[in-house]
């Protein structure tokens, strides 16, 4: 039986190999130009053909995104792009346009995934992309269990679905407002978001639309009973922690469900790991039901800022018993923190000594973007790209 | 170039001497529709009106429970001499796969944007397109001159800016214990209002303000366009009779200009560039 893929986003090379080191199956990235995240760091030529070899290393893939909704000048420009991206080792295009799709197959021997920008929603929609030549679809966010299903079994066709991650209020491809309320343009990449923006009614009451987030951690199982090929993970833009987060805690999951040891609690301690870097509610969408009231926010922006993130590891000692680490948020002693690693082992422990750079020992590391040291002692095997998190704030008294 | 419409009410009656096609929104298949009709109204409409071209816009996401209806619904349609608005690409498949013999537009809203796409679905034997309101007038030009396809240009309307399947304005009455049935809403920064319009098949948002391409029309006319559209806002029957004049006289009255200056100066993307990476 062939295992789903985990597809992870990467918004530059060192969140590709971290996302791939924590189990990511494959990855998709963007390229400086075609991608619908224009403002992302994105990928140089040289960068891909790095990100592929990494990924090739591993025996795992880089999808790269053409998705955006092409004007005149860009497609005149688009094909040269095409040669040399496949030539850098691309496994696969994301593309939305028809066009390039049959560009694309008649010309090279590479796999073409149909992009969520097309919103997809039912069987017939994906037959005739199947008689274009495309290799998998990625379906439109606004699918029940029951569509997507229908979709599998009536079409033969590998089908991608989002797992996780932020949602659009409308269809995709079928969305201009960020065009008309701020020249950007949605389709080519501009995207700025005015779903999440809030409007007035004359009554100078407010209205928004912003959805919550989707979380399908629960309905992993199912996704893989119906045969959906690949779990797709929103977010080229997020950053290195909650890339290793997600993608670890839903690589766990996959995992616990083939080694047929995905229990309800297990479940629950994953759900709670997920949340530690939500930045918004979750939901999961149209899964079940059509999406309702109870799937969006009625005041306006809703993220709240997310400090459980501590720092990454940079090496263990093991003779001197010492994480050396660089900070992202303060800290201090007896703070239960929860180190985890990219090959999915995760340790739980109270801060018991803190040391700067220069090894002065100290009671609270107050500095983001210092390095400092931790007293752990660990048989664990502690590699590159570890990280900490905090689990809970301790009422240690601050003395220095 | 010929002028297509879509009205707000079914009285075409009233505009069938100044119009060229007419566009009908088929019943519970059509989305940001004011009216629709059912495919006996359909085709009455068809028999009625031999000189209109008939438009008819099947342009909602189509669901896997809305396929069967489809089917009969293309099969009905391809018996009469009418076109065939599509957004969704089952669309295209349920034709190729029932060979029918259909005259299809590709009417893909905000996706419709460059000419190589065009020719694409001209090869697929899409006739005609209805161009992206988001594209600058030349881009419209660049498509006329280098795609073989017959394209057609919204040149008046409030325009639709985005789709989504919840329903929002119910969402809302919920929230806030009300009844509303569309809303208005302000957007805070431009201060531009949107409506917000909910249907069977989710919620559409449309600009609160008329795009006025009247001054366009005559570039429009020059390179090509073969049709302008004209969706219903007020004073419209006028504002038809005009337009038909206009275009008859090879767009040579530059009265017409001066005299739809009162719709407004909003000129949509046509003379506007959109961006999409935001200097830093």
């Amino acid at each position: 039986m062939k295992r789903v893929e985990l597809l992870s986003p990467a918004g530059d090379l060192e969140r590709l190999k971290v996302t791939l080191l924590y189990g990511a199956d494959a990855v998709y990235i963007g390229g400086e130009r075609f991608g619908l995240r224009a403002n992302a760091t994105n990928f140089t030529l040289d960068e891909i053909k790095e990100g592929c070899k990494f990924a090739h290393k591993l025996g795992k893939k880089v999808y790269l995104t053409l998705n955006i909704v092409f004007h005149n000048e860009d497609i005149d420009e688009v094909e040269s792009y095409i040669k040399d991206v496949v030539d850098a080792g691309i496994d696969a295009f994301i593309v939305s346009d028809p066009c390039i799709i049959s560009y694309i197959k008649e010309n090279f021997n590479v796999e073409v995934h149909l992009s969520t920008q097309n919103s997809t929603t039912n069987y017939e929609a994906v037959n005739y992309f199947k008689e274009e030549g495309i290799d998998r679809v990625v379906l439109a966010r606004e699918l029940s269990k029951s569509e997507i299903k229908e979709i599998i079994d009536k079409t033969n066709v590998d089908i991608e679905v989002f797992i996780h991650g932020a949602m659009c209020t409308c269809f995709s491809g079928r969305c201009a407002l960020s065009n008309y309320v701020t020249n950007r343009d949605a389709n080519r990449g501009g995207c700025a978001q005015v779903c999440r923006f809030s409007f007035s009614n004359k009554d100078n009451k407010e209205f928004t639309m912003a959805t919550k987030d989707l979380n399908m951690a629960r309905y992993i199982s199912d996704l893989i009973d119906i045969g959906v090929v690949s779990l797709k993970v929103e977010g080229r833009m997020r950053s290195l922690y909650y890339l290793a987060t997600v993608i670890g805690t839903y690589r766990k999951i996959i995992d616990d469900y083939y080694n047929n040891s995905l229990t309800e609690e297990k479940l629950n301690i994953y759900e709670e790991r997920l949340s530690r870097v939500a930045n918004r509610e979750v939901s999961s969408q149209y899964f079940l039901k059509e999406a309702d009231y109870t799937d969006q926010y009625y005041t306006g922006r809703c993220e709240v800022s997310n400090q459980d993130y501590l720092g990454q590891v940079i090496s263990y000692d093991k003779k001197n018993k010492l994480l050396k680490i660089y900070e992202r948020n303060y800290f201090k002693l007896e703070d239960k923190v929860e180190l985890f690693t990219p090959f999915g082992d995760n340790i739980t422990f109270n801060v018991e000594k803190i040391y700067t750079e220069d090894m002065d020992s100290i009671d609270v590391a107050r500095h983001p973007d210092n390095i400092y040291y931790i007293y752990l002692d660990t048989d664990l095997e502690i590699g590159e790209y570890s990280m900490i998190r905090l689990i809970c704030k301790s009422n240690y008294k601050v003395k220095n | 170039m010929k002028l297509v419409v879509e009205l707000n009410s079914k009285n075409i009656n009233n505009y069938k001497e100044y119009i060229d096609g007419v566009i009908l929104g088929l019943h519970n298949f059509s989305v940001f529709n004011n009216i629709s009709y059912t495919i006996d109204e359909i085709k009455d409409i068809s028999n009625k009106y031999k000189d209109l071209e008939l438009f008819i816009k099947i342009d909602k996401n189509i669901f896997n429970n809305e396929i069967d209806s489809l089917k009969e619904i293309l099969i009905e349609l391809s018996k009469l001499d009418v076109k065939i608005m599509f957004y969704d690409l089952s669309i295209l498949e349920l034709v190729r796969k029932l060979k029918l013999d259909c005259d299809l537009v590709w009417s893909q809203t905000h996706m419709v944007t460059n000419y190589k796409t065009c020719n694409y679905y001209y090869d697929k034997g899409v006739k005609s397109a209805l161009l992206s309101k988001e594209i600058t007038l030349e881009e419209i030009k660049n498509i006329n001159k280098l795609s073989n396809i017959n394209t057609i240009v919204e040149v008046v309307s409030k325009p639709s800016v985005g789709y989504s399947r919840r329903k929002l304005v119910t969402n809302y009455n919920k929230d806030n214990n009300s009844n509303f049935k569309n809303l208005v809403v302000r957007e805070k920064v431009t201060n531009k209002d949107y409506i917000v319009k909910e249907e069977n098949s989710g919620t559409g948002f449309i600009l609160d303000e008329v795009l006025n391409g009247t001054s366009v029309i005559k570039d429009l006319y020059e390179s090509n366009t073969n049709y302008i559209l004209m969706r219903e806002i007020d004073g419209f029957l006028e504002l038809v009779k005009d337009t038909k004049s206009y275009i008859n006289n090879k767009c040579m009255d530059d009265n017409y200009i001066y005299k739809y200056k009162k719709l407004g100066d909003n000129t949509g993307f046509f003379f506007k560039n959109t961006i999409y990476r935001v200097i830093k």
